[in-house]
């Protein structure tokens, strides 16, 4: 009974303060006089049921102060809507646009790949190797657990079972070693994954298709297995699907179907010429699964050896004698294999940028409930000169914290739900797809969601401390004007001002050089109407046509297509003219001089374009000549024949040809890379200078091994007239009949005129400038609603002082003047802060990083941006000071005065 | 303010009807309503301390209850407890509960007598 008492005694002391303040002796002393009773007649039970009526109670005594607070708390919000408004939105789009940031970037740069059990010990070579060479890889059993061979962007016609003569859909899938899926440590959902045992060369062609395919085309239908698709013309049977989620290794360009490099090459053209034997055919990428103990670092070194060796032992490649390593491995275990260095920047970068977003949320947060808990200064003292609890009052402040960055908490998880359904609507116009459904990530939401709630707690807490602590006498004596606030006074709240005007800078300034960078890169200007030029795309080799009827109709589609009509011209080109261009494309190479030593060195983006090309854009070669009918007929090296030396042909443009040759001739001289010699035929102007940053780009002339083997987004023919206008759907229309005529099995796809093609690569430009902007707005307005709620207050503190002023004879002017100083000494400070913290960010993050350098170098010289951010941060967040500070010359001082 | 419908508390929660009821004799402590509720129905129902409290907590904020502050004829006082009564609207509440509780009785009574005759 003693011990049972001794329970119960403790578990009373823990009821919430005012329940023990007012019935806690009560409780003890009732259960002290009926305890000998209850054991007398109940027994033990009695005991227990006693403590457990204790034990249920206090929970509940204690959610019903709760919910007591919390109702305070919400009749105050809505008293004060205009307060409750602008935190619950402001709060709201930051925690919306930090967790859509996050969930966006987070999961493509950073979370393991989705149904890879190895993701964690993947690693993946940078460049391309042979299919030769990865088997080399593979032999080593002491580094690797197990090497595979892929291609991304692997484009399909796919014919689908009982669809009649529909047209195929071109469809992105990847095509994959058999040992692929074992590399990764994925499993299948239904049927079986592709495997070494099972999937030989010469056996039937299998297909294994993704989750997404199964649903969006296949309607996730469970006799999927077991039926046969039609790639590329050729039959497949599915035998496997992979789990949700899963799009392949790489897959921000996500992959729909894995065929196996073992089928035949009529089902994947990228297999002809025994591509998968060819020593220096360099087009495979390269996923290890590292050994149990074997580090990035000791693999990559291990594996330059290798490569150096078996480089050395190649005849045919010329000797090499660079000292940097030749293969660089990177981790591959998420969505966008990224070097190792990028990995920390590309982290920080977004942390800031959501940190600033976040920062000024929290800080605009912390403004308005420090400025309503000093407001509440002489309640509070009433309050607790008649006896409140300190503690209690502190819980109904920090209620209304809590609720407010509940209320911002739940308005932001809508806000990042809205834009991540906006992201998943957007589809670049790339041919390869580009992933952007990419869901909720909840780890950002509950974090953006906690960061809020302290946030709420934390700045609710502080002027709850501070006022509850206060000297009563002054604070009931002054009321509000406790202390007058001199704008010289460097207290917390204008210290967070200040943090929040710089932050809201640096977020305009850093997303202003993006802004810029970006808008440069997209500005393209044709020297002829974009309208009058068709840009169509056809891959026969897909469409079932062999490498020889292939060859033999680009032959001669341009004559066919010229007969037509007399005033047209036809180009064609293995990619869309002034096509978005990634270093990605980049390709190393040497000039072959030996006058220079060191020989120069340059990487230059590759594009590879037919005869008459220049002609269609309107323009003239620089120097030299343009590719002709018989370039085209050049066998490349690596393409299937002996290796003989030949020489291709290469135009270079302006930047290219300055890089290497300096100011003398370019034409006649020699060129190499890795695989074979150029000969400079033609010097180009630079088409595109994006970025203001000049490129250098070498064109390549199509060659028999372009048209059987075509790249992801087939052969593009350019078609202009020079009658005028293409215009309407119309003459769209006789062109898809002319080349019915010519072929019916061969399907167009990507018809357009030229001018919608820019269009819609300039909307993925304009996606990126608006989301960027968009942040870079939202800090604006979040700044002048901290500014403008700091003014009001400031102006209701000092009501009195500007009562005496006024009675003392100050004019309005002067008035206005004393309010608006405080609050321009605040902008000033801020911005100050804000431009060089700006600045040195920038420096930072191009000094670590090519990938900023770009945007940075053009924006950071841009003087509308540096000079125009900080007015117009300086112009919104005056005026959002001057309207509240517009009611400090509408006090009446003789009501003010007699007030206190 | 506005006055208060008795008939918005009805039906009583059980524990309110027992210690309204208890207290419709006159002021009692807190100790004495348990004793009381014990009493009249002979051991069967006991308010649990922290409950009983509970429940006074939330009929003295639905002002059902009151704390009284006259004190009984000092022989029978004891200093150490607060005496409760009901309040005019409390009375108001409980009457109309007793109406609606009699209500019943007699529509039961009238349904056994029903049940008697057609058997």
């Amino acid at each position: 009974m003693n011990f049972a008492w001794r329970i119960y005694r403790l578990l009373a002391q823990a009821f919430p303060h005012e329940f023990k303040l007012a019935y806690g002796t009560e409780v003890m002393q009732v259960a002290e006089d009926s305890i000998k009773d209850i054991a007398k007649r109940h027994g033990a039970l009695g005991l227990i049921r006693l403590i457990a009526d204790i034990a249920i109670r206090l929970p509940l005594e204690y959610l019903s102060e709760m919910r007591g607070d919390m109702r305070y708390a919400m009749r105050a919000l809505v008293k004060s809507p205009g307060f409750a408004l602008v935190g619950i939105i402001s709060m709201g789009l930051s925690i919306g646009l930090t967790t859509n940031v996050y969930s966006s970037k987070w999961a493509m740069l950073f979370r393991d790949l989705p149904a890879a059990a190895n993701a964690k010990k993947l690693v993946m070579a940078e460049k391309p190797v042979s299919y030769y060479y990865v088997e080399q890889f593979r032999e080593q059993k002491n580094l690797f657990a197990g090497v595979a061979a892929f291609q991304i962007g692997v484009p399909f016609n796919v014919t689908f079972q009982g669809a009649g003569n529909a047209k195929p859909q071109r469809i992105f899938g990847q095509l994959v070693s058999p040992d692929y899926f074992s590399v990764l440590g994925v499993q299948p959902q239904l049927g079986r994954v592709l495997g070494t045992e099972l999937d030989k060369a010469g056996g039937a062609p299998v297909v294994v298709i993704t989750d997404r395919f199964w649903r969006n085309h296949l309607n996730s239908s469970p006799d999927a297995l077991g039926q046969i698709l039609r790639l590329n013309g050729q039959i497949a049977t599915i035998v496997g699907i992979t789990p949700k989620e899963f799009n392949g290794a790489f897959s921000i360009n996500p992959a729909e179907l894995f065929v196996p490099t073992t089928a035949p090459a009529t089902l994947a053209p990228e297999l002809a010429n025994d591509v998968l034997h060819q020593r220096n055919a360099k087009e495979f990428l390269a996923l290890m699964c590292l050994a149990p103990g074997v580090t990035i670092d000791s693999a990559e070194t291990a594996l330059d050896a290798i490569t150096r060796r078996l480089d050395d032992q190649d005849p045919s490649l010329p000797p090499r004698t660079d000292k940097g390593r030749r293969v660089t491995l990177l981790p591959a275990g998420t969505r966008v294999p990224l070097p190792r260095q990028l990995r920390p920047v590309l982290l920080g970068f977004f942390l800031l940028l959501t940190g600033l977003v976040m920062t000024l949320a929290c800080t605009n947060l912390a403004n308005m409930l420090i400025a309503r808990g000093a407001n509440r200064r002489k309640e509070l003292a009433i309050r607790l000169a008649i006896g409140a609890g300190r503690f209690r009052l502190i819980r109904q402040m920090m209620a209304e914290g809590i609720l407010l960055s509940l209320l911002g908490g739940a308005a932001g998880l809508a806000i990042a739900y809205v834009l991540m359904v906006l992201n998943s609507q957007f589809r670049p116009p790339t041919g390869v797809p580009f992933e952007t459904d990419l869901g909720l990530d909840w780890g950002a939401a509950l974090f953006a969601f906690s960061l809020a709630l302290l946030c709420g707690v934390g700045f609710s807490l502080a002027p709850a401390l501070q006022a509850t602590k206060a000297d009563l006498t002054p604070a009931l004596k002054e009321g509000l004007a406790l202390r007058l606030p001199g704008y010289r006074r460097f207290g917390l709240r204008n210290l967070v001002m200040v943090a929040q005007v710089a932050a809201s800078l640096m977020l305009l300034l850093l997303t202003g050089f993006l802004v810029i960078g970006i808008g440069k890169e997209s500005s393209v200007q044709t020297k002829f109407d974009a309208h009058a030029m068709v840009l169509l795309s056809i891959d026969p080799v897909r469409d079932g046509f062999s490498p020889e009827k292939a060859q033999a109709l680009f032959e001669k589609l341009p004559a066919l297509l010229k007969s037509a009509a007399a005033s047209r011209s036809i180009a064609f080109a293995a990619q869309p003219p002034f096509s978005a261009m990634d270093d990605y494309e980049a390709r190393q190479l040497t000039a072959e001089d030996a006058e220079q030593s060191p020989r120069v060195q340059l990487s230059a983006i590759e594009e590879t374009v037919g005869p008459g090309y220049f002609a269609m854009l309107s323009e003239p070669m620089l120097a030299g000549r343009e590719f002709l009918d018989r370039d085209q007929r050049i066998e490349a090296a690596g393409s299937g024949t002996p290796a003989r030396p030949t020489v291709l042909p290469v135009i270079l443009n302006e930047t290219a040809a300055h890089g290497f040759f300096g100011n003398g001739n370019a034409l006649g001289k020699r060129l190499r890379d890795d695989q074979q010699s150029y000969e400079v035929v033609g010097v180009v102007h630079d088409l595109q200078n994006g970025m203001g940053i000049r490129r250098a780009i070498s064109y390549l002339p199509l060659t028999p091994r372009d048209f059987v083997r075509t790249p992801a987004d087939g052969i593009t023919i350019m078609m202009r007239s020079d009658a005028g206008p293409l215009a309407g759907t119309d003459a769209l229309e006789s062109i898809r009949n002319e080349i019915a005529l010519i072929d019916p099995n061969l399907n167009l796809f990507h018809v357009q005129t030229l001018s919608e093609f820019l269009d819609r690569s300039r909307a993925s430009t304009r996606f990126a400038v608006q989301t960027y902007g968009g942040i870079g707005v939202f800090g604006l307005i979040l700044a002048a609603i901290g500014l403008a709620g700091i003014t009001a207050y400031s102006v209701v503190q000092r009501r009195k002082e500007i009562a005496i002023r006024t009675a003392l004879g100050a004019s309005r002017a002067q008035v206005l003047r004393l309010v608006l100083r405080e609050g321009a000494a605040l902008v000033l400070s801020g911005t100050v802060l804000g431009f060089f913290g700006a600045i040195a960010m920038a420096r930072i993050l191009s000094a670590l990083t090519d990938i900023f350098v770009r945007a940075f170098s053009v924006g950071t010289g841009d003087l509308r941006l540096l000079v125009g951010a900080p007015l117009l941060l300086a112009a919104v967040t005056m005026l959002a000071c001057y309207l509240p500070a517009r009611r400090s010359v509408k006090i009446d001082p003789l009501k003010a005065l007699r007030e206190e | 303010m506005t006055e208060i419908d008795p008939k918005s508390f009805i039906p009583l929660k059980t524990n309110w009807f027992q210690i309204m009821l208890s207290l419709a004799g006159g002021e009692q402590h807190g100790y004495g309503i348990m004793q009381e509720v014990l009493n009249r129905t002979t051991g069967k129902v006991r308010l649990w301390p922290a409950t009983l409290y509970g429940s006074i907590k939330r009929l003295i904020e639905a002002e059902l209850i009151e704390a009284s502050d006259e004190r009984p004829a000092p022989e029978l006082d004891d200093a150490r407890r607060r005496y409760y009564r009901l309040t005019a609207l409390g009375k108001g509440v409980l009457d109309a509960e007793c109406e609606r509780l009699q209500e019943l009785v007699r529509t039961i009574r009238v349904k056994q007598a029903q049940s008697l005759v057609t058997e």
